[in-house]
């Protein structure tokens, strides 16, 4: 099977260690990745803020890189979301994309990938891997194999955490309001960490904590399961 | 306001010149799961909803001084501007919601079923039907092209949550529903 | 930055930074998930609910005309009146017409966002006839001069407290703690107001082609009193009311009312079909349907958009949207609020002037999850930034396209970025920017050597065939595509 990793762009530039946490872990399960490096971002940017004519060139330019590959994977809701549900609103038919989880559970079948990580963990459904994708337990089922690793359900776990991409800077008084909540609910379960499939939401909140100087840290799921 | 009707007609035809993708279509599935004892489940639901189910009529009544009737298994002494009790028929029962169905021909119009602070229904049980489909279904065999003017699906007593969330019955309808069956 | 959108951002930072608002908030929309949750196990399948409920819609709005002129003939056939009204200001006149030949001087009225829509009670104030609102929360937002918060309840966020100092003050009323006493107050005074009326007027929740009835649901009573008392009914019903068969309420009713209040059915649901008949003792001598457009053509002409007037008012949109949460129902400055008020508004009042509030979303999905006809509401919402995205920001994002389309402009650009947090005011006034790495992920892979023969990364390198047009769905401009030699 060949299998090529999708990095959003700011996953690249921001948290690159979420995509190598990725690797790792697939490279544990004996699946060797290829990254092609010319790709970019998948236009969602553009195509949420209305601009569809000027994201459309970004999704034919997707599908001729990640053309050939019998699956993408990437560590974001949100972009395979764009990729899958949204390319074809643009005319555009995309090449068979996950994210990471939903490859791992769904397409291996694999819920238990040898991570060790002891530590008091809450888990917030990232909103497109959640509605678009469908994915509730998946990522529940890794978390819940990995050793020493407690799960504790924050309230509320389902509502948006107000990144938004660019609704985050047009209305970054709502968004803030939304990660306060957030992380109030957060706080309310005892947890160390907050867990996610998604760095543009772990953005947001950890954003929010560190400014609010509240000790609890943010990790993408793929850094979790990476680790031993 | 012909020109109004007309205007509006030929827009919505012109809009409608292209028709809509229809939706993904339902699998038939039932919606609701069957109900199994009528009767019974009308009594569970009533109750829920804070209906009564009088078992003695003379009792019941007998906590009303003015009352307003349309049947003639209780005899009424008062209007309905001062009754304390209406009472009046109905067209059928729902057990999916315990609902009463009362109209202007069952119901001595359309006050006397809302105005007085209690309402009490005569009812028999076979008027009880199974779900909402099956009193639609009933009535408009019943008054096809001849309807009442006014029917109403009441379940429970009147009520508002609007302060507070906090229930409240009686709001500008009866803080009381009853139902007595006579057969 | 037009007014609408001026208010909207004022009001809306206001609300946002409120914590008394958003803990009633949170406690009433956790009271109404709870009942949701409860009511949820009456169903056997949701689902397929919510499929023929769409189907039925899809049905009725998509043959509107049939069903109108049918609606429209079967009124007249049980006796009533049809008026037509282009906008909200020739419904409001028709109205207030009426109520001049028929000499009235006081209606009573029930719940009706349609009436708010046409701004009905000013226009009557304006020509002294006196408007009084009978359902409670209404009642109460009359009192106290502020508009509904909520399409389902209106004085969602006040307290007991708030309404016996709002009673107090209008009503001399002795001050209570106790919203079972409120409600008594409110009860007492609005029934010499039911006695007195000349008018009532109502909306309607649907309007059945079939027999020329409206149906309408409550919980209070108010609406049974408001169409049975006074001489005169007069409803106002949005021409996207329609629904083709008596039949089809069997499941309008109770998935409407699950939605809006966690009920299996409202408390009341009434069909009315026309002034009383021979022979009834009671009930009005006159009923007068106004169907209104006022903007609804044109949505309806909108193809793509066209579903959003399936909505059946239920507000489950709302209560689900974090934002509206945030921000409550007044900041958005519309009859019609939260998610579905994002999207028809523009439609409905301009595309211009309302621009604003289908950005005030992050685009959650929440909305769409909960509607019970399944309009895709948040899809709506990329509609609505797709028709009148442009200007500036069309530059911009043509300026952003073509750096990523490359990847050495990208990577540049990258880089920039990772610097540009103290520049980014908007989003570090509240939260901090991320640290910057040392190096990107591609940085980090180029620099691995996983393998002794470096793979090759890219689509050329790997000598795969060009497509020059990739596959597309059709339907939609190619545009240009890239177009690489190989």
């Amino acid at each position: 099977m060949r299998v090529a990793l999708f990095i959003p762009c700011f996953v690249d530039q921001f948290f690159p260690q979420v995509g190598v946490a990725m690797v790792n872990v697939l490279r544990r399960l004996k699946i060797e990745p290829e990254f092609p490096a010319d790709q970019t971002c998948c236009g969602q940017p553009a195509f949420n803020t209305g601009f569809w004519d000027e994201a459309r060139p970004l999704a034919q330019r997707y599908c001729e890189i990640f053309a050939g590959y019998d699956a993408v994977v990437s560590p974001s809701g949100s972009c395979t979301a764009m990729v899958r549900h949204f390319y074809p609103l643009l005319g555009v038919a995309p090449p068979a994309t996950y994210e990471f989880t939903e490859f791992l559970v769904k397409h291996l079948g694999v819920t238990d990938v040898g991570a060790a990580f002891p530590a008091k963990v809450t888990y917030h459904d990232a909103c497109h891997a959640l509605r678009e994708l469908g994915l509730k337990d998946e990522p529940r089922q890794l978390l819940r194999h990995v050793r020493g690793l407690e799960l504790i359900e924050m309230a509320q776990a389902e509502t948006c955490c107000g990144f938004g991409g660019t609704f985050a800077v047009k209305f970054p008084f709502i968004s803030t309001a939304m990660a306060d909540l957030k992380v109030t609910k957060i706080r309310e379960t005892g947890a160390e960490y907050v867990v996610s499939t998604d760095s543009s939401c772990l953005m947001q909140l950890d954003g929010y904590l560190r400014r609010q100087k509240i000790p609890i840290q943010t990790l993408h799921l793929a850094e979790v399961l990476a680790a031993q | 306001m012909n020109a109004a009707r007309e205007n509006i007609l030929a827009r919505v035809r012109a809009a409608l010149r292209v028709t809509a993708p229809p939706p993904a279509a339902p699998t038939g599935q039932p919606v609701f799961p069957p109900v199994a004892d009528p009767v019974a489940r009308f009594t569970q639901e009533l109750t829920a909803v804070k209906g009564e189910l009088v078992a003695s009529l003379p009792e019941f009544l007998n906590s009303f001084r003015l009352i307003a009737s349309s049947v003639d298994l209780v005899p009424g002494n008062a209007s309905v501007r001062e009754a304390e009790l209406g009472v009046t028929g109905c067209e059928c029962l729902i057990a999916q919601t315990g609902s009463v169905v009362v109209s202007t021909r069952t119901s001595g119009g359309r006050a006397m079923a809302v105005w007085p602070p209690a309402h009490l229904v005569i009812a028999r049980r076979e008027q009880v039907v199974p779900d909402l489909a099956a009193a639609l279904a009933l009535l408009q065999h019943r008054y096809a092209g001849h309807w009442p003017s006014q029917l109403s699906w009441v379940t429970g007593p009147s009520r508002t949550s609007d302060i507070e969330k906090t229930l409240v019955l009686g709001a500008h309808g009866p803080k009381r529903l009853a139902v007595y069956f006579d057969a | 930055m037009n007014l609408p959108e001026q208010q909207f951002r004022r009001d809306a930072a206001v609300k946002a930074g409120d914590l008394n608002h958003r803990a009633t908030i949170q406690r009433n929309i956790g009271l109404y998930h709870a009942a949701v949750a409860r009511g949820k196990t009456r169903f056997a399948d949701w689902n397929e609910g919510r499929a023929r409920l769409a189907q039925v819609k899809w049905d009725a709005i998509n043959h509107l005309d049939r069903y109108l002129e049918q609606f429209a003939r079967n009124v007249l056939a049980n006796g009533g009146h049809v008026h037509w009204a282009e906008t909200g200001d020739q419904a409001a006149q028709i109205i207030l017409g009426l109520a001049r030949r028929r000499g009235v001087r006081k209606i009573v009225k029930a719940k009706s966002m349609t009436t708010e829509e046409i701004h009905l009670v000013p226009a009557l104030a304006a020509a002294g006839i006196q408007a009084v609102e009978t359902d409670l929360g209404e009642y109460i937002c009359q009192l106290r001069g502020e508009p509904p918060y909520h399409i389902v309840t209106p004085v969602m966020h006040l307290s007991r407290q708030d309404v016996s100092r709002t009673f107090q003050e209008k009503l001399g009323a002795p001050p209570t703690d106790s919203a079972e006493e409120l409600t008594m107050i409110a009860r007492r005074q609005l029934r010499q107001d039911f006695l007195t009326a000349d008018m009532g007027v109502t909306g309607a929740n649907f309007a059945v082609a079939e027999t020329g009835q409206i149906a309408l649901t409550e919980n209070e009573g108010n609406i049974r009193l408001t169409f049975s008392l006074p001489r005169i009914h007069v409803a106002v019903v949005g021409i996207e009311k329609l629904v083709p068969r008596v039949a089809d309420l069997a499941l309008f009713w109770p998935m409407l009312a699950h939605s809006g209040t966690g009920q299996a059915i409202t408390g009341t649901c009434s069909l009315v079909g026309g002034p009383r008949r021979d022979g009834e003792p009671d009930g009005p001598e006159e009923f007068h349907v106004v169907l209104l457009d006022n903007g609804r053509t044109r949505l309806l002409a909108d193809v793509a958009q066209r579903d959003a007037l399936h909505c059946i008012r239920c507000g489950a949109c709302l209560n689900a949207c974090p934002v509206y949460r945030t921000i409550g129902g007044h900041a958005y400055h519309t009859t019609y609020m939260g998610p579905i008020g994002c999207v028809i508004t523009p439609h409905l009042r301009g595309r211009d002037d309302w621009a604003h509030l289908p950005y005030a979303s992050s685009l959650c999905g929440a909305c769409a999850e909960v509607c019970p006809v399944n309009i895709p509401v948040h899809r709506h919402l990329l509609q609505n930034r797709r028709n009148t995205a442009g200007g500036w920001q069309r530059l911009a994002f043509k300026f952003w396209a073509w750096t990523v389309q490359d990847p050495l402009r990208y990577r540049w650009a990258g880089k920039f970025l990772r610097c540009a947090g103290p520049f980014a005011k908007l989003w570090t006034d509240t939260r901090e920017w991320p640290a910057a790495p040392a190096q990107s992920f591609r940085d980090w892979w180029q620099k691995q050597n996983p393998h002794p023969n470096p793979l090759p990364y890219t689509a050329r390198e790997r000598g795969l065939k060009k497509i020059s047009s990739p596959p597309s769905l059709g339907g939609e401009d190619q545009g240009e595509g890239e177009s690489r030699s190989s």
